[in-house]
């Protein structure tokens, strides 16, 4: 008996061995795919056209053979094309507009959340669960559809206009539409929801009026979950592309998704300089990279949320 | 709580009510009324009198929208699948294993907070016939170099390089809420099925999975939402031209976005539209079999 | 199946990085087809226990026998157990007969059979009715028997249960006690049963285990048990209404307790500890006994009557409490405020050293 039971256990622990070493070398083939895009990125943008050309392509380059240039191309004024008088990327700009663009829309949107998910979590009136459920049921609706009248609200705003568009219209435009976000005002509410009663009693007591409850104690004991919209909110305008493309009228108005793709490639000869490139979107990526590990726990804890919430 | 209040809640509402009339639900009846519009020239707000079902039948017999619907949904029901599965073999093996758990699920999770379009560019290099990493690969196993994204691609190397991209931006999202939802199953389960001899394929297919369905359904009826509405994948791989041959890999929602910017062409924006109407009658077909399957099969 | 345990230890890390020895080098020998109920309050090891026989916890030291075979280091799965969780862990989205079968289906056992099998299981468990629906469809006190339906029906070698009857009401607990019981002695299979109620562990046992802090304090038949404590712990633990404690002396073979003679003994003097059941009073109707109290409170309920009394002098001498408990016949008629005289009975007298041992 005593035999069968080493056997056994042998058999046993050499199984769980090899099941761990199976595991993890699937998890680190998975991490290699997930980190090569990025590699290649940053690789090829500290290549110069000559080693990028390279057959077969050249895996590995020491740091003492990183070809800058690329970077300091990137900020070099141009003397032709439709950014002409500027940087050949101008990121600086970019970056202004997108942080701009960003700050503004987060602010509209925490505050028109804040208050409509309190309204919704707190407040009894008629309708309240008629009009939630039609919120909710907009987030199935594709947001392209929206998009065709929304060009033409813009337009009668004033907004769009091809020859007399100011920085501002353009700023007006890319926010304004985009104050509101049903997701987190549901998000917020099922927070809010959960802060006892017995919380607004005693303010009530204590002779707050709604208004300063949901300032004073709502806003503050919720934090963390506004926190967390704050940062994922923020980061859509670095992927913001479609809208901003439509109606900026000049390429200084833009944000960084859009300067990306195109400016690259000599239109007489078709080639595209991707040391270029890709040193621009390393400079797009990287401000992203560092946001994400600064509030990796909000970040992550408020994506897995929404994907729960169903 | 109170109930004396109800004009105080709709101003509590008022802000986002009000943009939302303007930029949500005044837009939506409104793509509905323009798709019947006759001759519309939308910036001068023209048109000839009277309704139409024409602009539908123009887009459905358009040879660009019958490549869009073919792009698309091979992409929805190819890319979906693939992805829900890979992230669930993902989910598990996260969750199965003792250290670094943490570690794997953070670079898992970074293709969610990167630029689309700086990354699919990247893949664009990756995909360069010439120099690419993708052929260079490939040769380690003796396949010929092929063009994958450029103008002598074939219809099927361009979808699959997009398939590709798809999948790897697609991954995170449902890593992340697949290895949440298995820390919330009970953990008593794991251990019943241990007593019952259960293997770990067992475990897997019996109990992981059914007791995930309701969330596996959920996501595969968002992702295949999503992935109907693919546009800027497409931007980031091949620009503005959509496709290695230009449009050989347009989508419904590049469709709308191609006759709308063409807005000064005679009721072109009534066929963007149409297509977007369209697609939002596809969306809404997927929305309620999510209802109805998810009401039949997956509550126990 | 006999099940020893030897020197078995399990050390937890708490929060504050303290060791905790959740069982303490317990020697053990569980003998084969009996029903054993593992008894102690909560955090005392039991359960943890119970999960180092199943396999699901490793323990730090010590060896685990099932019979001859030495299954320490074994998995689970390899043990050949059946385990009924406190919650019963019943698969939530398998009907009753899939998650009977399950356990069959993962030992490759033939189809025929297993249906078989599992048909076997429902009726002695009573749910023939019930093998389409879903867990959810059951009532708890069913729920606890597809449980162990899916727990027996591979034939185990030992079967455990977890707490199974604490998440059933008061009638139907009852019922499903003399169910385990009645199935346990149908299959003979070796039980062990963990829990924290000390009547279900006397009712339903056939030997009880007491445990505290991860250590043994004491084995047997649950009658010998209640009538013979080794120590304070196990003579508070067994016994509703608990046991009265008081705190005593001996001087010269007599037994005081709050200034009045109870009882003699041959012991050498010293200061005591003395346990009296409520059972151990005998209303002594000549009035002679010096142990004699006035009745706070009476309770008459059936044929037994508890009084009340609260210790006449403010001092500790009644541990824990300022009042005990009394139950007589009912017969006696007494009323609250009367004075009672009482005799008590020699075996239902325990007494311990301070430290509460019993007094050798």
């Amino acid at each position: 008996m005593a035999e069968v039971y080493v056997k056994n256990e042998l058999s046993y622990k050499a199984k769980k061995t090899i099941f761990h070493i199976l595991v993890y070398a699937f998890l680190i083939l998975i991490t290699i795919s997930v980190l090569i895009p990025f590699y290649w990125m940053l690789l090829t943008s500290v290549k110069t056209q000559v080693m990028i050309e390279q057959v077969p392509p050249l895996l590995f380059l020491k740091p003492a053979d990183w070809e800058i240039n690329n970077y300091k191309l990137l900020f070099e004024v141009v003397q032709s094309g439709p950014r002409r008088g500027q940087p050949l990327f101008p990121f600086f700009t970019y970056m202004k507009n997108t942080i701009l663009v960003s700050v503004i829309t987060t602010v509209g949107t925490t505050i028109t959340t804040i208050l409509a998910a309190y309204a919704f979590a707190r407040l009894r009136f008629k309708g309240s669960n008629l009009v939630f459920v039609i919120l909710i049921a907009t987030m199935m609706i594709p947001g392209e559809i929206f998009i065709l009248t929304n060009f033409l609200t813009v337009y009668r705003l004033g907004w769009y206009d091809v020859f007399n568009q100011t920085y501002w219209d353009a700023v007006l435009a890319m926010t304004i539409p985009f104050m509101t976000s049903v997701f987190y005002m549901f998000y917020l509410r099922q927070t809010f929801k959960q802060i006892p009663n017995e919380l607004y009693f005693a303010a009530k007591v204590d002779g707050t009026t709604d208004f300063q409850y949901l300032w004073k104690i709502m806003v503050p004991v919720a934090m963390p979950t506004i926190v967390t919209i704050i940062i994922l909110n923020s980061m859509g305008a670095w992927n913001a592309y479609i809208w901003p493309n439509m109606i900026a009228t000049r390429d200084e108005y833009r944000l960084v998704s859009n300067g990306l793709r195109g400016a690259f490639t000599d239109s007489s000869t078709g080639r595209t300089d991707f040391g270029q490139q890709m040193a621009s979107a390393v400079l797009v990526t990287v401000p992203l990279l560092i946001l994400f590990f600064v509030f990796r726990k909000q970040i992550m804890r408020g994506v897995s949320r929404s994907g729960i919430k169903g | 709580m109170e109930t004396k209040n109800n004009w105080r809640a709709w101003l509590y509402l008022a802000p986002m009510l009000i943009l939302m009339a303007v930029f949500t639900f005044y837009p939506l009846f409104n793509a509905f009324i323009i798709s019947f519009y006759k001759d519309y020239q939308p910036l001068l707000n023209q048109r000839a009198p009277g309704m139409t079902l024409d602009n539908y039948s123009i887009v459905v017999n358009n040879y660009f929208f019958k490549q869009a619907l073919k792009n698309t949904f091979t992409l929805a029901f190819i890319s979906v699948p693939i992805s829900i599965v890979l992230s669930l073999f993902i989910a598990v093996a996260l969750n199965s294993i003792p250290r670094l758990k943490a570690f794997f699920q953070t670079i898992f999770f970074l293709p969610y907070v990167t630029n689309g379009i700086a990354v699919g560019m990247a893949f664009a290099v990756i995909f360069h016939r010439n120099y690419g990493l993708f052929n260079q690969f490939l040769s380690w196993f003796g396949v010929a170099p092929v063009d994958w994204i450029g103008s002598t691609a074939t219809w099927g190397k361009q979808m699959t390089a997009l398939m590709i991209f798809t999948i790897w931006d697609s991954l995170a999202f449902k890593i992340l809420v697949f290895a949440s939802g298995l820390t919330n199953i009970d953990k008593q389960y794991y251990d019943a099925a241990r007593i019952d001899s259960a293997s770990k394929w067992t475990i897997f297919k019996r109990i992981t999975v059914p007791l995930l369905s309701p969330l596996i359904l959920y996501i595969s009826i968002t992702s295949m939402i999503g992935a109907l509405k693919a546009y800027n994948s497409i931007i980031a791989l091949f620009g503005e031209s959509l496709g290695g041959r230009p449009r050989d890999m347009i989508t419904i929602v590049a469709f709308v976005y191609q006759y709308r910017a063409d807005y000064a062409n005679i009721g072109f924006y009534s066929y963007a539209a149409a297509g977007a109407i369209i697609l939002f009658m596809i969306t809404l077909a997927f929305t309620g079999l999510q209802t109805i399957v998810s009401r039949k099969r997956v509550h126990y | 199946m006999e099940i020893k345990m030897a020197n078995l230890t399990k050390i937890f890390i708490s929060k504050d990085k303290k060791e905790v020895h959740a069982v303490d080098h317990v020697d053990l020998t569980i003998p084969s087809g009996k029903l054993i109920g593992l008894l102690g309050p909560s955090g005392c090891g039991k359960s943890t226990t119970l999960y180092l026989i199943a396999g699901l916890l490793r323990q730090n030291e010590g060896e685990i026998f099932f019979a001859d075979e030495e299954v320490s280091e074994m998995p689970p799965e390899k043990r050949g157990i059946g385990l009924v969780f406190q919650n019963y862990a019943l698969y939530p989205h398998m009907t009753v007969r899939d998650n009977i079968l399950f356990p069959l289906q993962n030992m490759k056992v033939p189809k025929q059979e297993a249906m078989e099998r599992t048909q076997e299981m429902a009726a002695l468990v009573g749910l023939e009715e019930m093998l389409n629906r879903k867990p959810k469809e059951l009532s708890g006190g069913q729920q606890q028997r597809v449980a162990i339906a899916r727990a027996l029906v591979k034939k185990p070698r030992v079967l455990l249960l977890d707490e199974p009857l604490s998440n059933l009401d008061a009638r139907l607990r009852l019922q499903t006690r003399e169910e385990i019981k009645r199935i346990q002695r149908e299959t003979g299979i070796t039980t062990v049963f963990v829990t924290h109620d000390q009547e279900e562990a006397m009712s339903i046992s056939d030997e009880i285990v007491v445990m505290k802090d991860g250590v043994i304090q004491q084995m047997g038949h649950p009658q010998e048990v209640y009538d013979a404590p080794v120590n304070l712990f196990v003579a508070k633990f067994l016994g509703n209404p608990q046991i009265n404690v008081f705190e005593g002396e001996i001087k010269k073979g007599k037994i005081i307790v709050l200034n009045m003679e109870i009882a003699t003994t041959d012991k050498p003097d010293q200061k005591i500890i003395v346990g009296i059941r409520p059972e151990g009073f005998m209303v002594d109707e000549t009035k002679k006994s010096a142990f004699k109290f006035e009745v706070n409170l009476v309770e008459t309920i059936g044929r037994d009557t508890t009084l009340i009394i609260d210790t006449p002098s403010d001092d500790e001498t009644l541990l824990d409490k300022h009042s005990f408990k009394v139950i007589v016949d009912a017969s006696y008629r007494i009323m609250s405020g009367d004075l009672v005289h009482f005799k008590v009975k020699p075996d239902k007298m325990h007494l311990f050293d301070l430290d509460g041992e019993l007094l050798k």
